[in-house]
C-alpha cells in the first residue's frame, strides 16, 4: 500500500473517530431534554448528568442538586457552567372537579400550551393532562377583537386530567408542589436540526457531558477546570449564587442559548446569528459585557483549531454574571437558538458540535 | 336448570363478553389508525385510501365524487345512507418565502375564532407528495418581546403573522423537500391518553366518528335482509355551500344529490357540554333531531341503542350543515353524535365508552332485524 493510501485511511479513521466523539453531545442533548427539572426540581437530572459522566471524573454535588466535577490545580481556575434547570410550573391546588391549576411563573408564553398537553410530575409517576382552552374559546370573535378579553396567562391555565372530582386526581398522585412541563417532541427539520423544549439549556448541558468524556485529565496541568451543572437559572441564577460561595473562579465560561433573531418574526437589527453558522461568544448581554481582549483570545485559539465561531450581542442573562463580583472575567459561550423559552427551540448540530470543540479547545489553550 | 346448562350458559356469557372486548379493542386500533392519516377539506384521499384497506374484503367499496367513500348493502327498498365525515378542519400552505419560511392559509373558514391562534410556537406536518415535512409555526423569542409585539404577534396571532419554518434557507430549499402550494398543513398526530379512559388529540372526533363506522361495518359481510344501505366517508363536509340563509356541507349535499336517501343517519361530532354539562363526555353518544317528534328512524335508531345496551343522550338541535341537505322532507333524518370535548382544538378529547356505544349501536342497526 502505497504511503498516500495510509493517509486517506489514516484520515478517514480519523474523521470518523471525531464524528463519533461528537455526535455524543448531540445524541445526549437529545436524552437530557426529555429528562424533567424545572427550577428548584433539578434531582432527576443532576443524577442523569452523574450517571453520565466517565468512570475516572468524580463528581460533587451540593444539597440544590448543583454538580461539578473538578480536574487539575492550580492557577487560573476555569469554571464552565452550564444549568440544569428548565422552564415549567408547579401546581397551586386541585379544584373540587378534580382540575389542576397553577403558581404563576413558567417562563413560557401560556398561550402556546392552551389545549395541548402537558405532563404533572409526581411522587407516583407522570400524569397527563390536556390544558383546558379558555372559556368562549369557541365563539366567532378573532384574537384582539375582543373588547374585555383578559389575557391568557400562567393563572388562567385549567388542567384537565380526565377525571371529575378531587379525589380522583389525588388517587392518580397528583398533589400540590408536583411539577408540570409540557409534553416535549422533537421536530425533526433534517438529520441535525430540530427543534423542541428545553434546548436552553440541556444543550448546554450535553456540550459539558460531551467535553468530559473527551477530557484528557492528564492534558490539564498548571490550572484548574471545572466543569459545572448548575439549578435554578431560570428563576434568578440561584444555583450559581450557592456555588460563587465556594468556588472562585478566575475566568467563568457560562454555556448558554444566544437567543438568536434567526427568526422570520424578529427584526434583525441586533442578535442575528444564524442557526447552523458555529458557537457564539456574547458580547454583551443582560448581564455582562464581555472584554474584548478577551473575545479577541477565544477567537484566536478558535481560528487556530478552524472552529466556526460567531460574536454577537443579544438578551438574557448568565450564571456567569453571578461570578464577577468575585473578580472572575464571564466569557458566556453559547449556539444561537430560535424561538428561545419556547416548545420549538431550535437547534443546529453543527453549532453545538462547534460548542463543544471550543470548550475543549479552550481547556486545552486558554492563557 | 341442570349444572350442565348452567356451564353453558356461562361459557356463552364469557364468549360474549369476550365477543365485546374484541369489539371495544377494534375500535380502538382503527381510531389509531384514522388517526394517524390526516385529513383536511380536499385531501381526504390519503385518510379515504385508509379507511378502504380497513374494510372487510368482501364490502363493495367504491370512491366517488369529490374523494367520498361509499359501501353499498343490497336490499328491497331504500336507500338508507349512514354518512360520516372524512375531513377535518386544517391549514394548506399558501405561500414560499424567499427565505424558505412557509405561509399559510385554510381551505374552509375557521369553525371559531381562536382556531388559527393555537397555531403559535407548535410543531406542524407538511404532507407534501413526496411524504411528510417536519416544521414548526415560529413565534417570537421570549427575551425579545415588546408589550407591543406581545399584543401584535402572541395575543393577536392571525395567520398575517404565521410563518413555517421547516429548516430551509430559501424557496430553492424549500421545493427540494418536496413542498408546493396548496399542501394540507397539519398538527403532528400525537395521541394523549387521559385518565378515565380518554383520549385526546387533533381531529380525533371527527376520526373516531369515522372509525366507529368502519368498526360497524367489521364483519358485516353480504348479510341478507333489511332496505339498501349505503354507508358513506363523506369528503369536504367542512366546506360550507355557498348562499345566503342555512348552509349545507357542500360534501354531504353531494352525497345528497348522488343517492336520494330515504333515511339518513349522519355520525357527526358535537362539542361536550362545558363544565360536565349536557351533552356529557361519557353520557353515551347524542341523539339530536331538529324537531324533537318521533319519527320512525329515530325509533329503530333508540330501538338499535336500546338492543346495544349502551347509554344515549338525546337533544333537539338545529341542523349541522352535515345533516341540512337530508332534512328536507320527506327524507327521515336523525344525527348520532360523538361527544367531544374541546371540539376543534389541538386537543380534542373524547370518552372511550362513548365510542364502542356509537360503534354498538350503529352494528346493531346494521344486522338484520335491527332497524336496517
Amino acid at each position: 500500500m502505497t504511503k498516500k493510501a495510509w493517509a486517506t485511511i489514516l484520515i478517514l479513521f480519523g474523521a470518523a473517530t471525531m464524528g463519533s466523539a461528537q455526535s455524543r453531545a448531540w445524541s445526549l442533548m437529545r436524552e437530557i431534554v426529555l429528562v424533567p427539572g424545572v427550577s428548584g426540581h433539578e434531582g432527576p437530572v443532576a443524577d442523569f448528568i452523574q450517571s453520565h459522566l466517565p468512570a475516572g471524573l468524580k463528581p460533587e454535588r451540593d444539597a440544590m442538586a448543583n454538580v461539578w466535577v473538578t480536574v487539575g490545580s492550580g492557577r487560573p481556575v476555569i469554571l464552565f457552567v452550564a444549568h440544569s434547570d428548565e422552564l415549567g410550573w408547579t401546581v397551586d391546588r386541585i379544584t373540587r372537579e378534580g382540575h389542576v391549576r397553577l403558581k404563576q411563573g413558567g417562563g413560557i408564553l401560556p398561550q402556546t400550551v392552551e389545549a395541548r398537553p402537558v405532563i404533572i410530575h409526581t411522587a407516583k409517576g407522570d400524569v397527563t393532562g390536556i390544558v383546558a382552552p379558555r372559556p368562549g374559546y369557541d365563539e366567532r370573535i378573532t384574537p384582539g377583537e375582543a373588547k374585555d378579553e383578559k389575557p391568557f396567562t400562567a393563572e388562567s391555565i385549567d388542567i384537565d386530567l380526565g377525571v371529575s372530582a378531587e379525589a380522583e386526581a389525588r388517587a392518580l398522585g397528583v398533589a400540590e408542589g408536583d411539577t408540570v412541563t409540557a409534553r416535549k417532541t422533537f421536530t425533526d427539520f433534517a438529520p441535525g436540526l430540530m427543534a423542541t423544549r428545553a434546548v436552553d439549556d440541556r444543550a448546554g448541558c450535553a456540550a459539558l457531558l460531551d467535553t468530559a468524556w473527551r477530557l484528557k485529565p492528564g492534558a490539564v496541568k498548571g490550572r484548574t477546570i471545572i466543569l459545572a451543572w448548575d439549578v435554578q437559572e431560570e428563576t434568578g441564577l440561584f444555583g450559581a449564587a450557592e456555588l460563587a460561595k465556594t468556588l472562585k473562579p478566575d475566568v467563568v465560561f457560562a454555556i448558554d442559548t444566544f437567543v438568536s433573531a434567526d427568526s422570520p418574526l424578529e427584526s434583525k437589527r441586533f442578535g442575528f446569528l444564524p442557526v447552523g453558522g458555529g458557537a457564539v461568544v456574547r458580547a454583551i448581554d443582560s448581564s455582562n459585557v464581555t472584554p474584548k481582549t478577551e473575545i479577541a483570545k477565544v477567537l484566536a485559539i478558535a481560528g487556530r483549531r478552524k472552529i466556526p465561531v460567531q460574536v454577537g450581542s443579544s438578551r438574557g442573562g448568565n450564571d456567569g454574571s453571578v461570578f464577577l463580583a468575585g473578580g472572575a472575567v464571564d466569557i458566556p459561550l453559547s449556539w444561537p437558538g430560535s424561538y428561545a423559552h419556547s416548545l420549538i427551540e431550535k437547534i443546529d448540530r453543527r453549532d453545538l458540535e462547534a460548542l463543544s470543540d471550543l470548550i475543549l479547545a479552550l481547556i486545552s489553550d486558554w492563557k | 336448570m341442570s349444572t350442565r346448562m348452567t356451564k353453558v350458559l356461562l361459557a356463552l356469557l364469557a364468549a360474549a363478553s369476550l365477543v365485546g372486548t374484541a369489539r371495544a379493542a377494534d375500535v380502538r386500533t382503527i381510531t389509531k389508525e384514522l388517526f394517524a392519516v390526516p385529513s383536511t377539506t380536499g385531501n381526504e384521499d390519503m385518510l379515504a385510501a385508509k379507511i378502504r384497506s380497513l374494510l372487510p374484503k368482501g364490502a363493495a367499496a367504491e370512491t366517488v365524487g369529490l374523494g367520498t367513500v361509499a359501501v353499498r348493502l343490497d336490499g328491497a327498498a331504500g336507500p338508507t345512507l349512514i354518512l360520516a365525515a372524512l375531513d377535518g378542519y386544517g391549514h394548506i400552505v399558501s405561500g414560499i418565502t424567499a427565505d424558505g419560511y412557509l405561509t399559510l392559509d385554510r381551505p374552509v373558514p375557521a369553525p371559531h375564532g381562536r382556531f388559527d391562534a393555537f397555531l403559535l410556537g407548535q410543531p406542524v406536518v407538511i404532507s407534501t407528495a413526496k411524504g411528510p415535512v417536519q416544521g414548526v409555526v415560529a413565534q417570537p423569542a421570549m427575551h425579545l418581546l415588546t408589550p407591543e409585539r406581545r399584543r401584535t404577534l402572541v395575543e393577536g396571532f392571525t395567520l398575517e403573522t404565521a410563518y413555517i419554518d421547516i429548516g430551509a434557507r430559501s424557496d430553492k430549499d424549500v421545493r427540494a423537500k418536496g413542498v408546493r402550494l396548496l399542501d394540507p398543513v397539519t398538527y403532528p398526530a400525537v395521541l394523549t391518553e387521559l385518565a378515565g379512559d380518554q383520549w385526546a388529540g387533533p381531529s380525533l372526533g371527527v376520526k373516531a366518528a369515522a372509525a366507529g363506522l368502519v368498526a360497524a361495518v367489521g364483519d358485516l359481510g353480504a348479510r341478507p335482509g333489511g332496505q339498501e344501505t349505503i354507508l358513506v366517508w363523506a369528503a369536504q363536509t367542512k366546506f360550507p355551500a355557498r348562499g345566503r340563509g342555512a348552509r349545507p356541507a357542500v360534501g354531504a349535499a353531494a352525497v345528497k344529490s348522488k343517492w336520494q336517501p330515504k333515511r339518513t343517519i349522519v355520525i357527526d361530532v358535537i362539542a361536550a357540554g362545558p363544565g360536565g354539562g349536557p351533552p356529557r363526555l361519557g353520557g353515551g353518544p347524542v341523539l339530536v333531531t331538529a324537531k324533537d317528534e318521533p319519527s320512525e328512524l329515530r325509533r329503530a335508531v333508540e330501538s338499535a341503542a336500546a338492543a346495544a345496551g349502551g347509554p344515549l343522550q338525546f337533544l333537539a338541535a338545529p341542523d349541522s350543515p352535515l345533516a341540512l341537505p337530508f332534512d328536507a322532507p320527506p327524507g327521515d333524518t336523525v344525527t348520532l353524535a360523538l361527544p367531544v370535548r374541546y371540539l376543534n382544538t389541538p386537543s380534542e378529547v373524547i370518552a372511550l365508552a362513548d365510542l364502542g356505544a356509537l360503534r354498538d349501536i350503529v352494528a346493531r342497526f346494521l344486522q338484520p332485524g335491527g332497524g336496517r
